[in-house]
């Protein structure tokens, strides 16, 4: 059972508050590009709107790969987060996963995903149109 | 940068010298201007030179965001851009929503202020601080949604953000806008042909360094309570979160002033089939929202079948399904999810389209125009095949009309002469929006007092006079709601907040300051509209604008309209008149419409008074 964010994502308008809320959480600043929410709208067509996102899945391929053993376990959660100090920028995490779940930051030094916010997840909260849940 | 909600910087482009720079965005006039359409008529005043033609070289393009611009402030996410309108010859700020704005300002730039002319067509690449001017050749001559699709590439960002041109910018169309996510236009006074004028196919963004406030976690808790309460909640928004804009094609009729037919009709009988529920039930797809909204307006609308199946845009809102709907006699919304692609694909306004289509039908309906001047285009009102050809002829100029129609509808008259001039509803060259004066009167002194030319975004008098319970032939406070709308749009706008958050003053303040760290209140913001407004008044007086040209067209009052609420309605010269006056008293000008040495002084203006030949 994957204990990260569900996503009704065809209720997704594409307004990217999640990623706005999501990078100002996590560095002070808005910046969606560097957040753990990614929103991509599939112009011309349909009109449709991609999420990516850790699912933390059961597998977690990317802890059992991560050469640097910089992907963690948060026991509290039982979810697997990115400790930026001990990341390495390889890269690897973002090719075992099968979900496209993680990326890198902008400048290439770590890999970004999703930590839950400790437990209560910004994102969801601030959904306009509720596609997010925990 | 300073956590303040700006970058603090101002990219310069000299298209002809092939040359970028960096330079600090002036902190004074940004306390007292904001940022979009005040901040951009501030810099605009200082640099452009009076009587400059809009599409030579020497036309100041600007593309402005502002403070609040890629914040989770909600509903404020756009960018504007401000020029001389080539349509009009007045100052022109037009924006867009969409994604372009916030991505713009993340690359690190307030605003990008282009002059001169390539020497080649090219396009601008904004990337982190950095500017690089390129080549457009495999861009030149596409349309806008391809354009999109090879310039991603082309930089190596899937997520860059681009505002560009179609064909109609490049053929110097002076109803031609700039198309940003494909769908989402700055669409009026024909800031496309600046584009084009200076062989400049786009302006591509994309952008990581974010947009920082002061006190960050305040900001958020703050954030997400407005979201909830005054955006998502807000029984303001409840219509145009479930219909949008095509709601209001009803209440036109309602109240008769829906335009039909050229406005020779305030009423269509075929109404039913270009409104919301018609785009609902027969082409609605989902919805879509702009960047940091909570309403999500937008109709993603796609065809399902018949002549123009797979036909899909963004919209059409109540503008478009007015002037390119009932205006053209058109009784389907298929037929007008077609045009409003074509003119978004093409890259021209569908305001402006749309009304000079309906005109075009008018007189070719009256034989003032032949099969010759159409290349053989059947273009009776309600032809649908001929109607949705005819984006494609304005913007690649293809037929003696379509050529002609790409200078506008007044332009256009003008050049096919017949007396057809009479039968353009406009003021100072640029087409009416979708509701007639002679069920609204307080629109005809809006539309010929807006700063950019007839336009629905400055002042809304409509909402009392013909959806309210106000009596719209009556010109008792008319001029006060104009004055008073146009104080407070004039603020909103250099915030560009969108029209569609019915946000308070007080709210409007207090997101400013929670942005910015300054003070803010409604008196202050105030004092801003009034000076934005006046300056761009001074701007177009300073182009050779004045009482002679807050005019309507001679229809309003010499053509009665035909049915319902409107019938043998017109909106009397006396009245106009009288309104006129009352407006210009209101905002303390002389009796030529001109702002006195004494308002721009009240106006905090008192710089600009040297540069003003009548004051001195």
């Amino acid at each position: 059972m994957s204990k990260g964010l569900k996503a009704e994502v065809n209720k997704c308008t594409g307004c990217q508050m999640c990623a706005l809320v999501c990078s100002a959480s996590h560095l002070g600043k808005f910046n969606p590009s560097e957040s753990m929410m990614k929103v991509t709208d599939l112009y011309p067509e349909p009109g449709e709107v991609k999420l990516n996102y850790c699912t933390h899945c059961d597998e977690h391929p990317c802890a059992e790969e991560c050469p640097a053993e910089a992907i963690k376990l948060n026991e509290a959660l039982g979810i697997y987060y990115v400790d930026r100090d001990e990341c390495t920028g390889c890269g690897m995490c973002v090719e075992v996963c099968p979900y496209e779940g993680c990326w890198m930051d902008p400048s290439e030094s770590y890999s970004i995903k999703c930590d839950l916010c400790g437990g209560t997840p910004q994102c969801v909260d601030v959904c306009p149109k509720g596609v997010l849940k925990r | 940068m300073m956590a303040d909600g700006y970058t603090g910087n101002v990219l310069r482009v000299n298209l002809s010298e092939e040359k970028t720079s960096v330079e600090p965005l002036n902190r004074e006039w940004a306390k007292e201007f904001i940022g979009g359409k005040g901040l951009g008529a501030r810099y605009l005043f200082e640099e452009l030179k009076p009587g400059t033609d809009p599409l030579s070289p020497e036309n100041v393009l600007s593309i402005w965001t502002g403070p609040l611009v890629g914040t989770m402030v909600p509903l404020t996410s756009r960018y504007a851009v401000i020029t001389k309108s080539p349509q009009t010859g007045t100052f022109l700020d037009t924006y867009a929503g969409g994604y372009f704005g916030p991505e713009l300002k993340y690359s690190g730039f307030d605003a990008v202020i282009i002059k001169g002319k390539a020497a080649t067509p090219s396009y601008l690449y904004v990337n982190d601080g950095k500017a690089e001017i390129r080549d457009a050749k495999n861009v030149w001559g596409k349309d806008a949604f391809k354009t999109e699709e090879i310039l991603r590439e082309e930089v190596g960002e899937k997520a860059a953000r681009i505002a560009g041109i179609g064909p109609a910018g490049e053929k110097l169309s002076r109803i031609a806008g700039v198309t940003s996510d494909i769908t989402r236009n700055a669409g009026r006074g024909g800031a496309g042909a600046v584009f084009g004028s200076k062989n400049l196919k786009a302006v591509v963004a994309k952008g990581s360094l974010g947009v920082e406030v002061p006190k960050m976690d305040e900001f958020v808790k703050m954030a997400k309570h407005m979201l909830l309460k005054d955006v998502v909640e807000n029984p303001e928004h409840a219509g145009l979160v479930t219909d949008g804009t095509p709601i209001i094609v009803d209440m036109s009729q309602d109240a008769a002033i829906l335009p039909t037919n050229n406005w020779h009709s305030g009423q269509f009988d075929g109404y039913k089939g270009i409104d919301s529920d018609a785009l609902k039930d027969r082409v609605f797809v989902r919805k879509k929202a702009c960047f940091a909204c909570g309403i999500a307006c937008g109709s993603w609308a796609k065809v399902k079948d018949g002549a123009f199946k797979g036909a899909s845009t963004e919209g059409p809102e109540y503008e478009t399904l007015g002037l390119a709907g009932s205006n053209c006699g058109i009784r389907n919304i298929e037929a007008i999810v077609k045009f409003s692609e074509e003119c978004d694909r093409l890259g021209l306004d569908t305001i402006s389209a749309g009304a000079a289509v309906g005109f075009a039908m008018d007189i070719y309906e009256k034989g003032l125009i032949t099969n010759e001047d159409t290349s053989d285009l059947d273009l009776r009102f309600g032809n649908e095949e001929a109607y949705t050809k005819m984006p494609e002829m304005i913007a690649e100029r293809k037929s003696r009309i379509g050529d002609l129609l790409a200078e506008g509808t007044l332009l256009a008259a003008r050049k096919i002469g017949k007396d057809t001039e009479k039968l353009v509803m406009h003021a100072k060259g640029s087409e009416y929006p979708a509701y007639d004066p002679r069920g609204s009167i307080g629109m005809a002194l809006a539309y010929a007092t807006s700063d950019r030319g007839a336009d629905h975004n400055r002042a809304w008098p409509v909402a009392s006079d013909a959806y309210g319970d106000g009596d719209p032939w009556s010109t008792e406070g008319k001029a006060a709601i104009c004055h008073e709308e146009q104080i407070m749009k004039s603020y909103k706008w250099s915030m560009i907040y969108c029209d569609f958050y019915g946000v308070s003053p007080e709210n409007m303040a207090m997101y400013y300051t929670a942005v910015t760290g300054l003070p803010a209140d409604e008196n202050w913001l105030n004092s801003v509209g009034v000076r934005v407004w006046n300056l761009a008044r001074a701007f177009n007086v300073r182009e050779g604008f004045s009482k002679k040209d807050d005019t309507m067209p001679e229809r309003m009052m010499s053509e009665p309209l035909p049915s319902g609420k409107t019938k043998d309605k017109t909106v009397p010269r006396e009245s106009f008149d009288k309104m006129l006056a009352e407006y210009y008293q209101l905002w303390g000008w002389d009796e030529d419409g001109r702002p006195t040495k004494k308002a721009l002084e009240e106006a905090g203006l008192g710089e600009i008074i040297g540069k003003l030949d009548y004051l001195k």
